[in-house]
């Protein structure tokens, strides 16, 4: 067992100090004032403080603690729910994740120190968590913490909660429903507003707790219905649902939620839990689809009918006497769903929900383009105005591109003085394109086999692996799901592992190649280079996280129980991963990132991050900053930026994908490595920002790390760009990079790892 | 009073004068360390022409997303320098970072098509952490940035021709 099992706050302070000292949280202040108590409000500018004493930085360290503890309470309390359900439908099952995984929860082994056996040993863990979540929400009350840097070590400490929470969430519907468990050729199912089969009842399902879905699964085929009803889903309880039953779809991410509604193709809706609209009843009402909530955390003020009779609910719904009901037994709520979707198929036949042609030209001829409303009102500034009077002259297409870009948030609609029903309206204009969009996507395989981890652990370490790209988080991308495609394919392209979870392994999989391929088609699921690999729901990608721990434990054998900041270090130093949140939206997005931070792995997130308040971002010319120990003699080395932030934002994808790559350098890469990762930055920073980067020679160690191809060229870069005292003639670099390679070099941060003092 | 281009972006009791292209381009013209900031929307509408045309005025252009590659296409690198938005956020905070010359940091920070809200975050870290010494910011974009000391009012895509119009007469007072 290592120091520190079931870590409180402060037991993994000195970690964090290491990290925010070298990645200085960065604010930008999404609001100069505090309006938290009756103090207030304060006016926090100019460096002033509030009446409590907290300054500007403080502040905004704060409120991302609280970010993330929304974040983390969230996924922890999916698993807690997940755990009390799953114990009376299935009983303690035993822990078996396959014969290909022997390190079953990397991330419970890491932080508590606990080899869970059976789904109870669960409750331990839950504990722990549910106990860190109330003391760090206290740390937030008014007359706590005054330290921003202390705040952030609590926000690190929020992350990586969140991702044991996620851990445990997954694990257990693993094990309950028997999901994947890490097989790299899941099959394929269909995504996308297209994939629906109309004729057929539709029932929606949206959010991210499985169980209620599984059950509705589960009575459809105990009924013989599998073939008669179509269960869709948006959000990850659609991707839980395909791993659980191939008879299911994906309709698509969060961004899809309001069209999808709109569009009145579902009978019934089903919601559980996290990233449903908060106005879904309204919605369904429009569309005289009726509601069943499933959770407690999610009730709309519908009568709770979970001791009715499932005889009277199905009447009531189907009567349309209430436009909802709450049934918080899931095997009830499956039930009723599979029930009334048939009687409101038929009902709802004759209904539609589309605009016809003539209200569309009343509508967009109704516009007057006066740019004084939506167009600010719109979280990405589309142009509507003017894209409705081009529709008004006949050409619908400057609607229909805004399809895509739009997030789908409706606030257009409710400033429009003409009250034009603006979703609808991009939604007609946009229906030829909407009934094309199928795409393919694997089924999330779950958690990384080690046996895979013996493969690639050394080239992943050596660099010879470039990295692992991991794309997740939500969908409030800056113009549209196709930039997470095109960073996907990219880096799929160049034989880096790209990972996907969530949002963004649904938007990727809209897309085909030349040759009519999705990503999950063209390239395998295995975890290796060149591979692309769809891991699952939010919850899923605790398996991130897992498996470069398990490069830790498998390929280094380094002791992870209760050892969280040596593997920590571990992975900051050798594991070359970036995570790319593009559309990072929700405060789970924002306490995922602090975990993946926390545990070593840099964040690349889209311009919409900037809202989070916070980046963690490195000075590669400030030279102390780089400065790590090498263990084997205690020694202090200077070396490159290697990785350069922690938590950084790009505006556009072409800006990302150098950055990204930029992202994976570590110490350790061997000379071959550092040659892949150094020819694939250069290549990427040519082709989309036309010209090298200006800071690569710092990653130059010496003529062994220069690509082959292009030796010559970049040493003459280097002797007459940089100054650097190069023999042309011999190939040779005599002075110039910040340190030579050392094939031996153990680069540590921690001072107890050192193991002889030099 | 003018409203933010996101309406909701209301961030605190001090707010960006709104102010003319004579003035502005006075700012800029007045700094000491004067640096142009664009964002991936000059490659827009002709915009990169204006930024071109204040770079051979002798004011530093930091080309942030992937505007860089408009530069490289129109054949003018000569001050250009290539960085992301956030980066560079981060090293006009730092008393440390030396500027794109290595001969210091800068005095005025000038904004040109950059995405709205995350020119907004940009804007407003400066206008609360680049105060030692202090980094004055404005906006000379179609937007109504709040969170600069001075900008122009919002002005709509359909009059992007006396938006154009706006920027000569900025460049002709620099």
């Amino acid at each position: 067992m290592g120091p520190t099992p079931m870590p409180g706050i402060a037991d993994l302070r000195n970690w964090d100090y290491k990290l925010l000292n070298r990645y200085k949280p960065f604010y930008t202040p999404y609001c100069e004032m505090c309006c938290f108590c009756t103090f207030g409000k304060c006016d926090l500018t100019g460096g002033k403080k509030g009446a409590c004493g907290l300054g500007m930085a403080a502040q905004q360290a704060r409120f991302v603690t609280i970010a993330c503890l929304i974040g983390c309470s969230a996924h922890t309390a999916h698993g807690r729910h997940l755990l009390h359900k799953v114990l009376k439908l299935v009983g303690d099952r035993e822990i078996n994740m396959g014969t290909g995984i022997n390190v079953e929860a990397p991330l419970t082994r890491l932080i508590t120190g606990i080899k869970p056996e059976r789904l109870s040993d669960f409750i331990p863990v839950l504990e722990y968590l549910e106990e860190q979540i109330a003391q760090l929400m206290d740390s937030t009350h008014t007359g706590q913490e005054g330290s921003n840097l202390d705040y952030e070590s609590k926000a690190y400490h929020a992350g990586m909660l969140d991702s044991l929470g996620k851990e445990v969430a997954d694990i257990i519907q693993i094990v309950a429903f028997d999901l994947p468990k890490g097989d790299p050729d899941t099959p394929l199912v269909e995504i996308g507003m297209g994939c629906v089969d109309e004729s057929k009842p539709v029932i929606l399902v949206i959010g991210h707790n499985v169980v209620p879905s599984v059950a509705v699964m589960d009575y459809m085929s105990d009924h013989g219905l599998d073939e008669r009803i179509e269960v869709v889903g948006i959000c990850c309880t659609a991707i839980d649902t395909t791993r659980y039953s191939r008879k299911a779809r994906i309709v698509g991410s969060i961004g899809r939620q309001l069209r999808f509604v709109r569009s009145g193709v579902a009978d019934v809706i089903m919601v559980d839990e996290q990233c449903i609209r908060a106005d879904i009843l309204e919605q369904a009402e429009r569309i005289h689809a009726p509601l069943i909530a499933t959770n407690d955390k999610a009730l709309y003020g519908l009568i709770d009918r979970t001791n009715d009779s499932v005889d009277d609910i199905v009447t009531i719904l189907a009567s349309g006497k209430e436009p909802g009901v709450a049934i918080l037994d899931p095997v009830k709520a499956g039930e009723v769903a599979v029930r009334v979707v048939q009687i409101m198929h038929e009902k709802r036949k004759e209904l539609v929900h589309i605009l016809t042609d003539e209200e569309f030209k009343e509508y967009v001829t109704m516009c007057q383009n006066c740019d004084a409303n939506c167009i600010v009102a719109c979280p990405q500034g589309l142009p509507i105005g003017e894209a409705n009077k081009a529709a008004a002259e006949g050409n619908t297409a400057p609607l229909a591109s805004l399809f895509d870009p739009c997030v789908g948030c409706g606030r257009c609609e409710q400033v429009c003085k003409k009250h034009i029903p603006i979703v609808d309206v991009i939604l007609k204009a946009s229906l030829p394109y909407v009934k094309s969009e199928k795409g393919m996507i694997r089924v999330g395989r779950g958690p990384v086999l080690d046996t895979e981890i013996r493969k690639v652990g050394a080239p992943l370490v050596l660099g010879t692996i470039p990295g692992i790209i991991a794309i997740v988080g939500c969908g409030n991308y800056p113009s549209g799901t196709k930039d997470v495609y095109l960073i996907a394919k990219e880096f799929a392209e160049r034989k880096y592992i790209v990972v996907l979870t969530g949002c963004g392994a649904m938007d990727a999989a809209l897309y085909r190649d030349e040759d009519g391929k999705t990503l999950y088609e063209k390239y395998p699921g295995d975890f290796d280079g060149g591979c692309v690999l769809n891991i699952g729901s939010c919850v899923s990608n605790a398996h991130i996280h897992g498996a470069a721990i398990k490069v830790a434990a498998i390929y280094a054998r380094r002791n992870i129980r209760g050892n969280y900041a040596e593997i920590a270090d571990y992975i900051l130093n050798r594991v070359g991963a970036c995570g790319v949140a593009w559309g990072a939206m929700s405060q789970k997005a924002a306490s995922i990132a602090s975990g993946v931070n926390r545990i070593g792995i840099p964040v690349v997130i889209g311009p919409h991050g900037w809202k989070y308040r916070r980046a963690y971002l490195g000075r590669k010319y400030v030279d102390e900053d780089w400065v790590v120990y090498d263990a084997r003699d205690g020694s202090k080395v200077q070396i490159e930026p290697a990785p350069e932030h922690l938590l950084v934002a790009a505006d556009t994808y072409q800006e990302a994908i150098p950055l990204i790559a930029r992202l994976c350098f570590r110490p350790t890469d061997n000379s071959m490595g550092r040659q892949v990762k150094l020819t694939h930055y250069m290549d990427l920073s040519m082709k989309y920002l036309g010209v090298y980067p200006d800071d690569w020679h710092i990653f130059v160690r010496g003529e062994a790390d220069l690509p082959l191809a292009r030796k010559e060229e970049y040493l003459k870069i280097l002797k007459e760009e940089h100054g650097w005292d190069v023999d042309l003639e011999a190939k040779k670099i005599l002075s110039g990079p910040v340190r030579k390679m050392d094939v031996g070099f153990d680069a540590t941060n921690l001072e107890e790892l050192i193991k002889k003092k030099e | 009073m003018e409203i933010p281009f996101d309406i909701g972006n209301i961030s605190g009791p001090e707010n960006a004068r709104v102010s003319g292209p004579e003035a502005l381009g006075r700012v800029i013209k007045n700094a000491n360390r004067p640096l142009l900031v664009v964002g991936s929307e000059i490659l827009d509408d002709g915009l990169i022409e204006k930024a071109i045309t204040i770079g051979k005025k002798g004011i530093p252009i930091a080309a942030t997303a992937h505007s860089m590659k408009g530069f490289v296409d129109a054949g003018y690198t000569e001050n250009v320098y290539l960085t992301g938005l956030h980066e560079l956020a981060n090293n006009i905070e730092s008393r440390d970072w030396m500027g794109f010359d290595k001969k210091g940091g800068y005095d005025v920070i000038a904004v040109l098509g950059g995405i709205y809200y995350s020119t907004s975050q940009f804007l407003i870290a400066l206008k609360n952490f680049a105060t030692d010494p202090m980094v004055r910011c404005i906006s000379i974009d179609r937007y109504y940035h709040p969170a600069a000391r001075m900008s122009f009012g919002n002005i709509s895509r359909k009059h992007t021709h006396e938006f154009k119009k706006m920027l000569d007469r900025v460049i002709e007072n620099i």
